[in-house]
């Protein structure tokens, strides 16, 4: 928290200090940020995306894998509806992250709530958090983790958007598994006790059955719902 | 290809859903709490929706089903989980991934 002062400029330093601490402890979200956005960039541009609407999208949703997905329906052939409700889902546990933060946000920086919830993503969330436990989360550091994630996740974007043009065949490349191995990586990061493997392989073969009978992407969005349930219904 | 508009759509949309998804649980959590199954349920979306997505995707790439083995998806699945579970890193694992694909893919020609 800042003392009170009247010396206009070292609390204008003192501003600067704050943010320049989350921008350190941002910064190795930023260097993690900018492949897997690069390889938003590719593949939006192959969905149909010109470069400048891959790099709009990154940065006004700055949604992670709610972006690969909603490119996955639409290659899929689904409507924008479809896209949506599948980023919806994808990104649901954000709603808990946020109700999680909220109480260690210092009513007095309120302000910068708006901020801190566009900002909010599963590795902004983690450095937060640790942070939080030290004491009152300081809402001006959270937002220069924010601001380095943020600038991350849309500079990656803006070099594949760009470089993607260039590369003639990206499927020569193994392109198209890259999506898969993606999800397939945060699938196994997800997995974090036999619980969780037990809820996996429920979704896993729900998702199947009713892709085999709804259009598009409904089928995951069906998996995915219908297996957390199961999940949580097992482990009351 | 897709429609132009419906980009536009999708972008304005993924905005809003996940500026709302993110904003107003901490706007209002102050005043409610997330009712215990809820929060149960919620903590096993992320793991479900990544298994949903990735059997889809490997069963059925490209909207066509391909259920032998002989799947060059299903099988470059296998290092792709390997290499996040021993080192942890998206890039690695993705890259192991694309490179196994297209091993398999050959192979099967």
């Amino acid at each position: 928290m800042l003392p009170p002062t009247s010396d206009g400029r070292s609390t204008d330093r003192a501003v600067f200090v704050r943010l320049l601490r989350g921008v350190r402890l941002g910064t190795p979200i930023l260097l993690g940020y900018v492949p897997v956005g690069l390889a938003f960039g590719v593949l939006a541009r192959k969905a149909g995306f010109s470069a400048a609407q891959a790099v709009i999208c990154s940065a006004t949703a700055l949604a992670g894998a709610g972006q690969f997905i909603a490119l996955s329906s639409l290659a899929a052939g689904g409507d924008a509806l479809a896209a949506l409700a599948a980023t919806t889902i994808v990104n649901l546990r954000y709603v808990l992250f946020s109700a999680a933060l909220a109480p260690s946000i210092d009513a007095s920086q309120s302000p910068l709530r708006p901020l801190l919830a566009f900002t909010l993503t599963d590795e902004t969330f983690a450095v937060n958090t640790a942070d939080a436990r030290g004491g009152t989360l300081d809402a001006l550091s959270a937002a220069g983790v924010g601001a380095v994630a943020w600038l991350g996740w849309v500079s990656g974007t803006a070099v594949g958007a760009t470089a993607a043009g260039s590369i003639a065949d990206p499927s020569r490349f193994g392109s198209n598994f890259a999506m898969p191995a993606m999800f397939t990586a945060l699938l196994v990061g997800q997995i974090e006790s036999r619980r969780h493997a037990e809820a996996a392989v429920a979704a896993a073969g729900i998702a199947l059955a009713a892709a085999a009978v709804l259009p598009g992407t409904w089928g995951i969005i069906v998996g995915a719902v219908v297996g957390a349930a199961y999940a949580a219904w097992r482990s009351a | 290809m897709t429609n132009d508009g419906v980009v536009w759509a999708v972008i304005a949309g993924m905005a809003a859903v996940n500026f709302l998804l993110r904003f107003v649980p901490m706007a209002a959590v102050s005043r409610t709490r997330i009712p215990e199954p809820v929060a149960r349920w919620l903590s096993f979306v992320p793991v479900t929706v990544m298994a949903s997505l990735v059997a889809v995707e490997v069963m059925r790439p490209d909207g066509v089903w391909q259920t032998t083995i002989a799947n060059p998806y299903l099988l470059a699945a296998l290092p792709t989980a390997a290499t996040f579970a021993k080192t942890r890193s998206f890039l690695g694992a993705t890259l192991v991934g694309m490179a196994a694909f297209l091993a398999f893919k050959a192979l099967l020609g």
